[in-house]
């Protein structure tokens, strides 16, 4: 059997400074998971950017003032305008079960199940039947085909809750009825709080304006300006982000660096003596950089594990939902922990491969 | 045509002058001491000749190749073909066994090969000490590794560097008889450097230094080797 002596003699090398190497790669573990789980949550806040209206296929959003209500007529006239595809309504409103508040969201049931949102349950089959928004389930203690009395106001409607929904967003906090549903509950008839449109990509603004036009006192928004309003937070959020990442890369490396630096000046001999026997810098050099390789790769993965549970907490607890961490970044964040470890190594072991075999071999 | 020409060759320091132009020439198959006092230049002779070390100015040619305008990776390939070396201090690698330091010695050759390196070391007596570590062995036993370890790959030059000075008398007679045996059998050139003139009592021929200079070269006759 032939064997890889290079292994061989690596293992044997390595296996002497296992408390060295493990430092060394927890240093880039930190490092990688602080970074990871930074971009993590500011991917997952990007995605979230407009999801509002993306989750309807929206471009635009109208609102009402606080306690006002937009007329179901509306919709009608604005459907009928020029570039306006698909116009939907929603009725948002409070409501009490079981003396806590919960939301609702009053919407054509319709739109929902083209959305493609993950439902768990069946759809509504009469006017009675509602769906759930998913974190309701635990927080209400309240099961599939249940009945519940939702009261707003002194009205009062008795309700089964056939299925329910789960996307990322606030209906999965909120009871999803029907429009005419949350009209009773509501007391009140023809009326709406949201419209969702759909328009021409091409004429958005021209379009916006000429609703806001039709109604001065309800605001009227694009969905690049509702995006870009949650993107200047995101913005500084990014820069305290880079900062961080700075830092954090340059203390692994300096960290990686020491423990480098004293791990070749304690091989001082060794190298001289490999030198000696006649290996050539690049012989020995291989041996450190195999070195730093396993403790890129281990602290790099280390540190995306890291990160991605440190993401899901702060999302967890930000956006009562997980944030689908791409893929791309686990390979980023292995790749990331190799190149912090190869730089630090890079100048001790330059160092340590000049060093003069004949000064080094005399020491005591 | 001598093996190793020496020409002129001067070393200096910042704050010594080592070597102050050395002329010499050593036949091949020739065993050859080094003598002289602490500080004469003995060692930097002896690693300049091994390209271990560079000299300031002069030459040394080794088969007629003037090793002082290699490369260092040339120089590398040079003492890895050429050149064994055993130093006072044994350097053998203390994580791993007898066998895997002469191992490691034809890893960086070309290949390693286990048996053949325990071969090696039976030839030095070891063959029952091939799985232990240096700190298991005695001072002696250890520079029996490093003699295994410098002969492995068939070196035309044998460079050794006090290398019974850390020992007492009964080991160094022990160590010089195996090179004497080892030198009979297959004929490379020894170059060694010592202070003690017992040792020098073993090989063919003793050069002398004083403060950077040659000032002796004398044929060695055969000796009482006792005491
Ligand atoms: N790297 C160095 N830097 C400065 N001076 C040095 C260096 N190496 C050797 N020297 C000096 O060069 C001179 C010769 O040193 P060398 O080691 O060759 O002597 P030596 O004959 O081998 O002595 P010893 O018997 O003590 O080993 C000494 O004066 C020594 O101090
Ligand atoms: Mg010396």
């Amino acid at each position: 059997m032939k064997r890889n002596w290079f292994l061989y003699f690596f293992k044997k090398s390595v296996s002497q400074r296992k408390g060295r190497i493990i430092i060394a790669s927890l240093s880039v573990m930190l490092a990688v998971a602080i970074v990871t789980g930074l971009f993590g949550i500011t991917s997952g806040i990007k995605d979230k950017l407009g999801s509002e209206l993306k989750a309807y296929g929206a471009n635009v959003i109208v609102t009402s003032g606080k306690g006002e209500y937009l007329d179901y007529d509306l919709l009608e006239r604005i459907l009928n305008l020029d570039g306006v595809e698909h116009a939907l309504g929603q009725v948002l409103g409070q409501a009490f079960i079981k003396k806590e508040s919960v939301e609702v969201i009053g919407l054509e049931m319709g739109s929902m199940r083209e959305s493609g949102w993950r439902l768990d349950g069946s759809w509504p089959q009469n006017e009675r039947e509602i769906i759930a928004g998913n974190n309701l389930k635990e927080a209400l203690q309240i099961k599939q085909g249940e009945n519940i009395s939702l009261q707003n106001e002194g009205r009062n409607l008795e309700l089964t809750v056939s299925g329910f929904i789960e996307r990322g967003g606030p209906e999965d906090n909120a009871f999803i009825v029907s429009i005419p549903q949350a009209w009773e509950l509501m007391g009140i008839e023809g009326k709406l709080s949201v419209f969702l449109l759909r328009n021409k990509s091409g004429d958005l603004d021209k379009i916006s304006s000429r609703i806001q036009n039709m109604l001065p006192e309800a605001s009227v928004k694009t969905l690049r300006q509702v995006a870009v309003a949650e993107a200047s937070l995101l913005g500084k959020m990014q820069m305290l982000m880079i900062l961080v990442t700075v830092v954090v890369f340059f203390a692994a490396v300096v960290s990686i660096m020491s423990t480098m630096g004293a791990n070749v000046l304690e091989r001082r001999e060794e190298i001289g003596l490999m030198k000696a026997i006649g290996a050539t810098r690049n012989n020995i050099r291989i041996f450190y950089i195999a070195e730093a390789l396993i403790i890129g790769l281990t602290g790099g993965a280390a540190g995306f594990l890291l990160g991605y549970l440190f993401t899901q907490a702060v999302s967890w607890g930000a956006f009562d939902s997980f944030i689908k961490v791409p893929l791309y970044l686990s390979l980023l964040s292995v790749a990331v922990g190799v190149i912090i470890s190869l730089i630090a190594s890079h100048f001790p072991v330059g160092d340590a491969l000049k060093y003069n075999p004949a000064v080094i071999l005399r020491e005591e | 045509m001598s093996l190793i020409e020496v020409k002129n060759v001067i070393k200096e320091y910042e704050t010594a002058h080592a070597l102050r132009g050395v002329s010499m020439d050593v036949d091949k198959g020739q065993w050859v001491n080094i003598m002289g006092a602490s500080g004469s230049g003995k060692s930097t002779l002896l690693n300049i000749i091994g390209g271990l070390d560079n000299a300031s100015s002069g030459d040394v040619l080794i088969n007629s190749t003037n090793i002082e305008s290699l490369t260092e990776d040339e120089l590398a390939l040079f003492r890895r073909e050429k050149v064994g070396f055993i130093f006072q201090q044994s350097h053998l690698i203390p994580y791993l066994t007898a066998l895997e330091n002469v191992m490691l010695a034809q890893y960086f050759h070309s290949l390693a090969d286990e048996n053949e390196a325990a071969e090696a070391l039976k030839r030095v007596g070891l063959g029952q000490r091939l799985k232990h570590r240096p700190s298991q062995l005695s001072g002696g036993e250890q520079q029996r590794i490093c003699i295994a370890r410098a002969l492995i790959n068939s070196p035309e030059i044998l460079l050794a560097d006090e290398p019974t000075g850390n020992l007492d008398r009964e080991n160094t007679k022990i160590i010089l008889e195996l090179l004497k045996s080892l030198h009979n059998e297959d004929h490379f050139t020894i170059v060694l450097v010592t202070h003690d003139p017992f040792v020098s009592g073993w090989g063919e021929r003793t050069l002398m230094m004083e403060d950077g200079h040659i000032t002796g070269d004398e044929v060695i006759k055969e000796r009482d080797q006792g005491n």
